[in-house]
């Protein structure tokens, strides 16, 4: 049971800012999601909830008290490291054990403890092994039993994928979301991975340059970005942003003409437009928004990722699975209207 | 190409030959040792050289019976094992802040420990004989132990840091998380990962110990406390002479006892106990 919150949170190393104008509301149970480029202020702000790092400035507060004179090792937290960490020298066992005698849980649990978190992660088998006998998956699911072996009030995730391979991974995000489920447990969770953030998340914090750019959940950070940062950090292939300009309510760029958007003329914008909200409509087609050429067509399988040259710019496209086209044709490209997004040439904020 | 190809096992052939060669090159100062200790007085200083020496233990008897061999030895080992112990008990909290805590100066505090081994050692002679004798520990091993340890500490203290240095800081966040304190962390997690650092530096300690001899010398005056590489020195001179065949046996017993600690340890020397802790 823990509610977290950040209120006006800054870190800096002399000159350098890692983190500014934090402000997170993390309900009771909620598993959030910070996202962003490396560097980005997201494992910083993770570790100062862990109490590894002092914020500059600002309030850590769970549970309505303030727990920045805390010491980490008496805030009922535990981590998961990107790098699993799991001490050498231990069996799995006993790395599983520490945060109990650590926390001189009675000596008497141990076992049944150690034992029901090695279960929740399918390693009851390895835990005579040292870490070092063990794959990376083991390891990682042996670093996420610790965590939960004694039921902390809050878990903290910082990449805990990053090291894995891509199925392994997608195997792990599941038990992850599941263990959370179970355990009711608030959680935060570090990661560049937006397929990570997306199906993991009840809500994803997106960061770049130490600063919050949007919260909201999956849904609302998808179809409703606040700026182009987050518009391009969300999905693959990223959403198109297109110079150009609207005038007489029509948006014009070389090679693009969309009528009645909607909004008067405003000069210079970004137009944005996610690949599956365009379609390649037959040549003769009368109704569509751009031609461009095909300058790349790579079928995936389930669908075909389509890149049309128009003017300077590549546009990337979800075409149908059967696709296919020689480079330098021709194509016609009709948008789905209703999902078009505006965004300030200048800020890249996004103009409603 | 129609170059000479060799097989498998002739390159192992190669390998063993040359290996071997360089194994005994190393070990011929023992070998040549052992040789000169069991021949008589009389066929160590020849002319001609003897190439199948008469093999004698008249120097192995003397040194036992005519010197307080074994009382040497003891002392050699109690000075060296108390030196390193007291060592270790500095330097591993001393490495592990100057490895682990910001703070100013940490930087010129490691560097001014390491300067302690640039300088002369005869510098200081003097003046630590002169502390000792006001401390009445003159010809005493307590001294030897003392003198052995302040001589060790820095390069003791700085290859612990070095290893210390190289464990993932992510390992600590790890037990501070898990509710571990400060020192927990470097009893059950660091100590624990950088044990082969710290037997090497225990190991090249107790090398720099058994052949230190200047302030040996100064310290100890009577058999109370000489040690192996003092007693040494008590061959070369006096109404018999030099006794070469005495000193070789002295020397390879000086050996000995580093030898056999070396090879028990053998496996701790190298590293690799941190793998597996991060990635793989």
């Amino acid at each position: 049971m823990a509610r977290i919150q950040l209120k006006g949170i800054q870190k800096r190393w002399g000159a350098f800012w890692g983190v500014r104008d934090v402000e997170i509301d993390i309900a009771d149970e909620e598993f959030l999601v910070l996202l962003g480029p490396s560097g980005c202020g997201k494992t910083t702000t993770m570790r100062m909830i862990a109490g590894l790092e002092d914020p500059s400035e600002g309030e850590i507060i769970v549970d309505g008290e303030v727990m920045n004179e805390v010491d980490a090792r008496d805030r009922d937290v535990a981590m998961v490291f990107q790098g699993y960490a799991l001490y050498p020298n231990m069996s799995i066992y006993e790395n599983i054990r520490f945060p109990l005698r650590m926390r001189n849980v009675p000596k008497e649990q141990h076992d049944e403890l150690v034992r029901r978190a090695a279960s929740m992660v399918e390693l009851t088998e390895y835990l005579d092994r040292k870490p070092g006998a063990l794959s990376g998956g083991q390891r990682q699911r042996a670093a996420l039993a610790r965590a939960i072996v004694r039921e902390p009030q809050v878990f903290l995730m910082d990449e805990p994928l990053s090291n894995l391979d891509a199925k392994l991974r997608q195997a792990m995000r599941v038990q992850i979301k599941h263990i959370q489920r179970e355990l009711k447990i608030t959680t935060v969770y570090v990661t560049h991975d937006q397929i990570e953030a997306m199906t993991l998340a009840d809500r994803i914090v997106i960061m770049q340059g130490g600063a919050i750019q949007q919260i909201g959940t999956p849904d609302e950070i998808y179809t409703d970005p606040a700026n182009t940062f987050v518009a391009s950090f969300i999905g693959a292939p990223p959403m198109n942003l297109i110079d150009g300009e609207i005038k007489d309510g029509s948006f014009v760029s070389d090679g693009i003409k969309i009528p009645n958007v909607g909004m008067q003329s405003l000069g210079k914008i970004k137009l944005g437009i996610r690949p599956e909200d365009c379609a390649v409509v037959s040549s003769d087609a009368s109704h569509h928004h751009m031609t461009g050429e095909v300058y790349g067509v790579e079928p995936t399988g389930d669908m075909t990722f389509l890149t049309l040259k128009v003017g300077d710019m590549n546009v990337e496209i979800k075409a149908d699975r059967d696709y296919r086209s020689d480079l330098g044709v021709s194509e016609k490209v009709a948008f789905d209207t209703s999902r078009l997004y505006f965004f300030d040439a200048e800020s890249g904020l996004r103009v409603r | 190409m129609a170059s000479v190809r060799r097989t498998k096992s002739e390159n192992l052939y190669i390998r063993y030959l040359i290996l071997g060669s360089w194994a005994l090159f190393c070990l011929m100062p023992v070998l040549w040792f052992l040789s000169i200790g069991f021949r008589p007085r009389t066929e160590i200083i020849t002319a001609q050289p003897v190439y199948f020496p008469t093999f004698s233990m008249d120097a192995w008897h003397m040194i036992w019976s005519d010197w307080p061999m074994a009382k040497y030895l003891r002392n050699s080992v109690a000075a060296i094992f108390g030196s390193v112990v007291i060592d270790l008990v500095l330097a591993i909290p001393a490495a592990y802040s100057l490895s682990r805590y910001e703070y100013r100066g940490r930087e010129d505090i490691g560097f001014y420990i390491l300067s302690t081994r640039m300088m002369a050692p005869a510098i200081v002679a003097i003046p630590i004989f002169f502390l000792f004798r006001n401390m009445g520990l003159l010809d005493t091993i307590w001294a030897l132990m003392l003198v052995y340890a302040a001589i060790n500490l820095s390069i003791v203290t700085w290859i612990i840091r070095s290893y210390m240095t190289d464990i993932p800081k992510e390992l600590e966040d790890a037990a501070r998380t898990d509710g571990a304190s400060d020192l927990r962390i470097l009893w059950e997690i660091i100590i624990p990962a950088v044990l082969p650092g710290i037997i090497t530096a225990a190991v090249i300690a107790m090398i720099f110990a058994i052949n230190e001899f200047l302030f040996t010398l100064l310290i100890a005056s009577t058999p109370d406390a000489y040690t192996m590489s003092v007693a040494l020195a008590n061959f070369t001179g006096g109404s018999d002479g030099l006794i070469y065949n005495a000193i070789a046996l002295v020397a390879f017993l000086a050996f000995v006892p580093v030898f056999l600690v070396v090879v028990a340890i053998q496996k701790h020397l190298s590293r690799g106990l941190t793998m597996g802790a991060v990635k793989g």
